[in-house]
């Protein structure tokens, strides 16, 4: 371990050094740069401390006999850094190792990772140098490696798999920033009434004011965001998308959420639902065969698949989508939007109360159409004078609580 | 104007308990009150927990971020099930005698509701509460988990070697094996206990009914020479007799005589005649409250009273008559009634003492009954067990006869008198098996325990009734590792098949050539199991053999000393069997409004003169038993219920109660549930509480229930509900009437129907998610049921009558609670709905006490996951009966009835996709579904050709406090008694 933490001391001053070069300070007795310095120490003893702690707990993961020499270099391989005058992408330029923003269509390294991580090393091999699919073997085409590199990858991808993803480094939040202004709100206080060292007094004013003001935008916000997910949109743990087979392909919405018109719930379509199509059609146009297989797994495993469910309402609302889809013949894309769009699904509306009652304030019923609504005699004789324009699904009780609130 | 009472106090001084009452309400409800010497002084110290509770609570849900859900679909989905509806299989329910044909409401493959057949004609679609609660037995935490011996897991192929072995060993040497069940009505069953007793000479099969109709049984084989019990149409009847017989609680098929019973008294399509009901009796039973007319009587009178009657109309029809005790009762005005009513008369009896069964058979012989009301061509078939064979097996046990027993479905240990010695000689046993489906205290000294699966999880067929046949089948995969009995014994007789396919194959060789509609034995098959039945119709008429009376009348005797005390099963928990079931701890006895715990039903007039107050202590023949003073209690008799004291029911039932069934004696080889000669002394001082609801909910001596006797009625339609003219009258108001455009849901409710059985409160617990809320928090007036059933005395103390009043929200138009509420959480639906919204109601009560009904109930204290009320609803397990179309309601919300809102919903669901009207009665609440008295009828008050709106417009009709102008969806028709 101590070798690796002179290592890393190493590795730090150079880095640092370069970075000094970089930002042309040259001389080491610039006192500005002995500050950055001493900063940068803190900062490297604080890595140390981590990366004291990492390899502490990566000893233990040791796979299949490779040290963890071995994982670390498969990782430099992974990312590129070895060997050095290596001409083609380098793995990771397909395959994330963290989680990105935009949609990767290839397989991250986590999901090749766990796919790999009980099978052999030859299968692995073959996957990657005489791949199955025909746009795996378009991609992965002139790739030859040595076997010893090849190795050192699966051992990367063995312990990466069985150590789980990196966690994502914490960003400064909301809540932060929201204690600094509160933070300045004392301050300005204490100025106001106490010190009052300030000349002009509308300074500690203007603050407090300004960070009262900022404070209660904030509390604004996140009370009307506090169980809303608008906008959710999580990674699924098969590249799934709405648009190649909704869009592109023209598959009805109904095809596969089948109880959409006679329950309440949509249904999320069974495994062999599924088969139906990809007992046939093994290899996609933008994630080749990777994500597809995952299906063919999951019907052989016997294990279905958990998706992350996006749209999610509190436990009190009682909402149907045969009352929706089968009664009232609204469109999916009403309340889901532009699902025929995309690529990754996103919650689409607020889902919040006042977005139900506001549509149910301006939706007409189907009231002439449906045999049901025979039984609302006054309604249809207004209609009949012209009294009525229309019937309005709040005119119907649509707003009541106790139509979805039991 | 009569006066109504609701308990012993408020009839000595009304007001001053009505004072009472409100200052201890009062009490009973600010949060300080908490237990006696606690400290009720708010402290510096509380304020600052407070404080910083909050705080902390605020931070913690700024800082909170919604958990990540995930939705697994199926693998394959199943054809039959559609995620978010629910699916409704024919079964049928049998324990310890209670049989029903059932439909059970599967969601998402588990099992959350149980309704009633209405295909079935024995039960039709009725249930009885300890039938409604069954669902919750499937979900008990007391469930053994798989197979185990002396206490460790051990694998049922084990099990069979060494069973195997043993049985062999005991067999080969001329050993004895005992078979011990309750009654089995499933003929596949009987085939293979047959097939066992068969391949091990020397076994034997005993069935035991820990309350028997021995009595019955007995006088049947030798009256008819069957031995069985008739088919008692009280649908046909016109003169009811019943001596302690509690034919709509306990007694024998209480479903299907409560069906019968309510259609002969039902007045609602303009019958003009109905039935009369006598009950002798001591305790008030719920057949008592309901009769026309009761006479309390002594359980050793029984006996001579019989005799008299049958004399009386042996003189009337110029039979023999007999010498033997006398009574003082005259029965010559009864005599003259069923004399009258020939052919249309039914007299019962409970008794199982044989004579005096032999003496009931003479005199519906005497009166033409057989044939009429009383039938042979259906002979019930639901209680087999002969009270002697156990006795002797008893003594055998104990003399070391047998070598080893075993046992289905009964719990010796606990209902025997000498339990204790029993288990002593049990577990001397070379042998002893269990095979308990939960914890109880016989397989708590068996070497093994096999645990059968819930009913809900196997399959079976029964024959309730000769020739009816009816099918159970599983609902959910098996929760535990558990095996049917059946499946044991064909294993051990060396020939291991599973149980469905053995029931199948015995319809195909049996059923299925008896039948010409199908052509098909599957398609046969798919039928019987769609409807849960198919029948077999027989014809029988029995011969009678009136050579045993002189001998019977000869044996009665009469004592007639001293005080006795009466053994009954309650109507919660039966025989105690399920004890462990909190929603049946918890439903309030119709006629004492006790729950979780028996007590001692005293007269008023013993009370009286030893100074006996609610919640006494007495010593009962050493036993201490809580005071509750029963208003109807027969003088010098005590009345206690069994099926309490449980020792390893598990943590619900443990110690409830105390068990009485070591009591019960024996007499003429039947078991006899009184006690003679008892002594009684007073505990001074000693106080026992008591979860005693009756004085809850108090309606104010206000004409809430309102009745009138046939030949009023037959006069003037209207009769004792003429005040509701006067009130109409005055019904007037500023406010604007609303509008109900599509549907307004209301609910009519027969008086005259309602029996007080309390299968509703029981039902809608279970449909609506009402939580248990254990004995301290009932007796703080907390209890939760959505419906409860009022029950009021009027006249005399010593024989009162009483009224049975099912009170929901009454959903009113103009309803006090909505205009209380701060936030608008209970507003009114365009339906007629009083709607409760939880997420929006922040509990400040105000809607409770401005509701003049008290049907609103306040979430005290978080009933869901809490080790304080550590029911079924504290573990994954039970909680798996939850409805997932109800919301659990959380602490510090109120709720109410909400008229099965989900129902409403569904059905109006299906109808909009389907693009049609409602159909009138296509919605039916949790409570009506199942009624086993068709009391309850809901529906659309627009629609003029509805049943309720035809019902709201007849005569007997009448609201609740309707001179509050409160205009309540909810009506009642007026009680009609049929006094002579």
């Amino acid at each position: 371990m101590f070798v690796l933490v002179f290592n890393l001391v190493i590795c730090q001053i150079t880095k640092d050094i370069t970075k000094a070069k970089r930002m042309k300070r040259p001389t080491l007795v610039n006192p500005k740069c002995r500050l950055y310095l001493l900063a940068s120490l803190f900062i490297f003893l604080f890595i140390c401390s981590n990366a004291a702690r990492v390899s502490a707990s990566g000893e233990s993961s040791v796979v299949d006999g490779h040290s963890l020499e071995d994982i670390r270099r498969g990782e430099r391989f992974f990312k590129g850094l070895l060997p050095f005058n290596f001409k083609g992408e380098s793995c990771v330029s397909c395959h994330n190792i963290l989680s990105s923003d935009s949609l990767n269509w290839n397989p991250s390294a986590m999901a090749i990772a766990i796919k790999y991580a009980g099978r052999d090393f030859e299968s692995f091999k073959a996957s990657i140098e005489q791949p199955v699919g025909a746009m795996l073997s378009q991609k992965h085409a002139g790739i030859a490696l040595e076997e010893e590199d090849l190795k050192a990858v699966k051992a990367y991808l063995d312990n990466m798999a069985m150590v789980g993803p990196q966690p994502v480094k914490p960003s400064i939040n909301q809540l932060l920033i929201f204690l600094f202004f509160g933070m300045l709100i004392t301050w300005a206080l204490l100025e106001l009434i106490f010190f009052r060292k300030i000349k002009y007094r509308i300074i500690p004013l203007i603050v407090l004011l300004a960070s009262l003001g900022y404070q209660g935008k904030v509390i604004n916000e996140e009370a009307i965001k506090l169980g809303r997910s608008q906008g959710y949109a999580p990674d699924q743990p098969i590249k799934f998308s709405h648009k190649i087979h909704a869009g592109d392909n023209g598959i009805d919405c109904k095809y596969c959420h089948h109880t959409a018109e006679d329950s309440k719930s949509a249904g999320i379509p069974a495994m062999n639902l599924c088969m139906n199509c990809h007992v046939i059609v093994r290899e996609g146009s933008q994630s080749g065969k990777f994500e597809i297989a995952k299906i063919v797994d999951a019907v052989d495993n016997k294990k279905p698949v958990e998706w992350i469910r996006l749209h999610n309402l509190p436990d009190h609302v009682f909402f149907s989508h045969a009352i929706h889809v089968g009664s009232a013949k609204l469109d999916c894309q009403t309340c889901h939007g532009p699902v025929e769009e995309m690529d990754l699904m996103r919650q689409h509306a607020d889902l919040s109360m006042g977005w139900c009652v506001n549509c149910h304030r301006e939706t007409d019923v189907k009231f002439q159409e449906n045999g049901y609504y025979q039984t609302f005699k006054n309604l249809h004789d207004q209609l009949d004078k012209g009294d009525l324009q229309a019937v309005k699904a709040q005119d119907i009780g649509a707003n009541d609580c106790m139509r979805c609130h039991y | 104007m009569k006066s109504y009472w609701r308990s012993l106090k408020e009839l000595e001084d009304p007001k001053a308990l009505r004072i009472q009452e409100a200052r201890e309400e009062a009490k009973q409800k600010s949060l300080l009150h908490k237990t006696k010497g606690s400290s009720t002084a708010n402290s510096r110290r509380d304020f600052l927990k407070t404080l910083g509770f909050s705080l902390a609570a605020t931070s913690l849900v700024a800082s909170c971020k919604r958990p990540v859900e995930k939705a697994i679909p199926y693998l394959v989905k199943p054809e039959e099930i559609t995620p978010g509806k629910a699916n409704y299989y024919a079964s049928a329910y049998y324990d310890a005698g209670d049989y029903c044909s059932v439909v059970v409401k599967v969601r998402d493959g588990r099992p959350i509701k149980i309704e009633g057949n209405e295909l079935c004609p024995i039960s039709q679609s009725g249930t009885s509460a300890r039938v409604q609660a069954s669902i919750l037995n499937l979900y008990d935490g007391a469930r053994y988990q798989g197979p185990q011996q002396a206490a460790t897991t051990i694998s049922w192929s084990d099990v069979d070697a060494e069973v195997t072995k043993i049985l062999k060993e005991i067999a080969a040497r001329a050993g004895r094996t005992v078979l011990l069940s309750q009654t089995v009505i499933s003929p596949s069953s009987k085939k293979i206990i047959q097939q066992f007793l068969d391949s091990y000479p020397g076994a034997e099969w005993i069935q035991y009914d820990a309350v028997s109709a021995s009595g019955i049984l007995v006088a049947n084989q030798k009256s008819f020479g069957q031995r069985a019990i008739p088919d008692y149409r009280f649908e046909k009847a016109r003169v009811v007799v019943s001596f302690a017989a509690d034919f709509l609680g306990t007694w024998l098929s209480p479903v299907e005589y409560t069906k019968g019973y309510t259609a002969a008294r039902k007045l609602d399509d303009g019958q003009r005649e109905m039935l009369r009901h006598y009950q002798l009796e001591s305790q008030l039973s719920l057949t008592g409250t309901n009769a026309d007319v009761r006479f309390p009587v002594k359980p050793s009178e029984e006996a001579g009273i019989v005799l008299a009657l049958y004399n009386a109309i042996a003189a009337g029809r110029g039979g023999e008559q007999f010498s033997g005790p006398q009574t003082a009762v005259d029965v010559s005005a009864l005599a003259d009634e069923l004399l009258a009513a020939r052919g249309k008369g039914i007299v019962i009896s409970a008794s199982n003492d044989e004579n005096v069964q032999l003496l009931i058979n003479g005199i519906n012989q005497l009166l033409g009954n057989y044939g009429e009301t009383i039938l042979w061509d259906s002979a019930l078939l639901t209680k087999q067990g002969l009270d002697s064979e156990m006795e002797q097996l008893n003594k055998d046990l104990l003399a070391g006869k047998v070598d080893a027993l075993l046992v289905w479905g009964v719990n010796p240990v606990y209902d025997q008198a000498n339990g204790a010695e029993l288990a002593q000689a049990i577990q001397k046993l070379k042998l002893s098996v269990s095979f308990a489906e939960r914890k109880d205290e016989t397989a708590q000294v068996c070497q093994y325990i096999l645990p059968e699966p819930n009913y809900l999880e196997s399959w079976n067929d029964l024959e309730p009734k000769a020739g009816q046949y009816r099918m159970a089948q599983p609902t959910i995969s098996r929760l535990f590792d558990s095996r049917n009995v059946q499946e044991s014994l064909l294993a051990w007789c060396g020939s291991p098949q599973s149980y469905g396919d053995f029931i199948k194959s015995v319809w195909e060789q049996e059923h299925y050539p008896k039948q010409s509609t199908y052509s098909d034995f599957r398609l046969f098959w798919n039928y019987s199991l769609q409807k849960g039945a198919w029948e077999d119709p027989r014809s029988a008429s029995l011969t009678y053999n009136d050579a045993w009376l002189a001998e019977a009348a000869g044996k009665l005797t009469n004592t007639k000393s001293g005080l006795e005390v009466v053994l009954y099963e309650s109507i919660a928990l039966g025989n105690g069997k399920y004890a462990n079931n909190p929603w049946l701890q918890e439903l309030p006895d119709p006629v004492a409004k006790i729950s979780w715990d028996n007590y001692a039903s005293v007269p008023v007039d013993y009370a009286e003169e030893n100074g006996l107050q609610n919640e006494s202590v007495i010593k009962v023949n050493g036993m201490e038993l809580p005071v509750f003073i029963q208003p109807g209690q027969a003088p010098d008799t005590i009345a206690v219920a069994l099926g309490y004291g449980r020792s390893h029911a598990g943590k619900v039932g443990d110690g409830v109660g105390k068990n009485l069934y070591p009591w019960v004696g024996e007499a003429n080889g039947g078991r006899q549930f009184y006690l003679e000669k008892a002594t009684i002394e007073v505990v001074p001082d000693a106080i026992y509480e008591l979860a005693l609801s009756q004085t809850h909910h108090s309606m104010e001596g206000r004409p809430i229930v309102r009745e009138a006797n046939l030949d009023e009625y037959l006069l003037k339609a209207n009769a004792g509900n003429e005040i509701r003219q006067e009130h109409l009258k005055h019904s007037v108001t500023l406010y604007e009437e609303m509008d109900f455009n599509g549907h307004h849901w209301g609910m009519a409710i027969d008086l005259n129907s309602c029996t007080g059985c309390g299968n509703c409160a029981i039902s809608c617990q279970a449909e609506n998610n009402v939580q248990v809320i254990g004995k301290e928090q009932v007796r703080n007036r907390r209890i939760m049921h959505w419906i409860r059933i009022d029950r009021y005395f009027s006249g005399d103390p010593a024989n009162p009558e009483v009224s049975h009043q099912p009170v929901m929200c009454q959903h009113c138009d103009n309803a006090p609670c909505e205009n209380v509420c701060p936030v608008a959480a209970t507003p009114h639906s365009a339906e007629g709905l009083n709607q409760m919204a939880y997420n929006r109601c922040v509990g400040t009560k105000y809607c409770i006490n401005n509701c003049p009904y008290r049907v609103r109930r306040f979430n005290w204290f978080q009933y869901v996951n809490n080790d304080r009320f550590d029911y079924n609803a504290n573990n994954d397990l039970g909680r798996m009966v939850l409805n997932p179309d109800v919301t659990v309601r959380s602490r510090g919300v109120v709720e109410k009835c909400s008229m099965c809102v989900q129902r409403i919903q569904e059905k109006k669901q299906e109808a909009k996709v389907a693009g049609r009207m409602l159909h009138d009665g296509e919605i039916k609440t949790a409570c009506q579904q199942s009624c086993p008295g068709d009391a309850i009828v809901f529906g659309d008050l627009n629609n003029p050709q509805s049943r309720v709106s035809k019902l709201f417009r007849n005569e007997r009709n009448y609201h609740l406090l309707e001179e509050l102008h409160t205009l309540p969806s909810v009506g009642y028709l007026t009680k009609i008694r049929n006094k002579a």
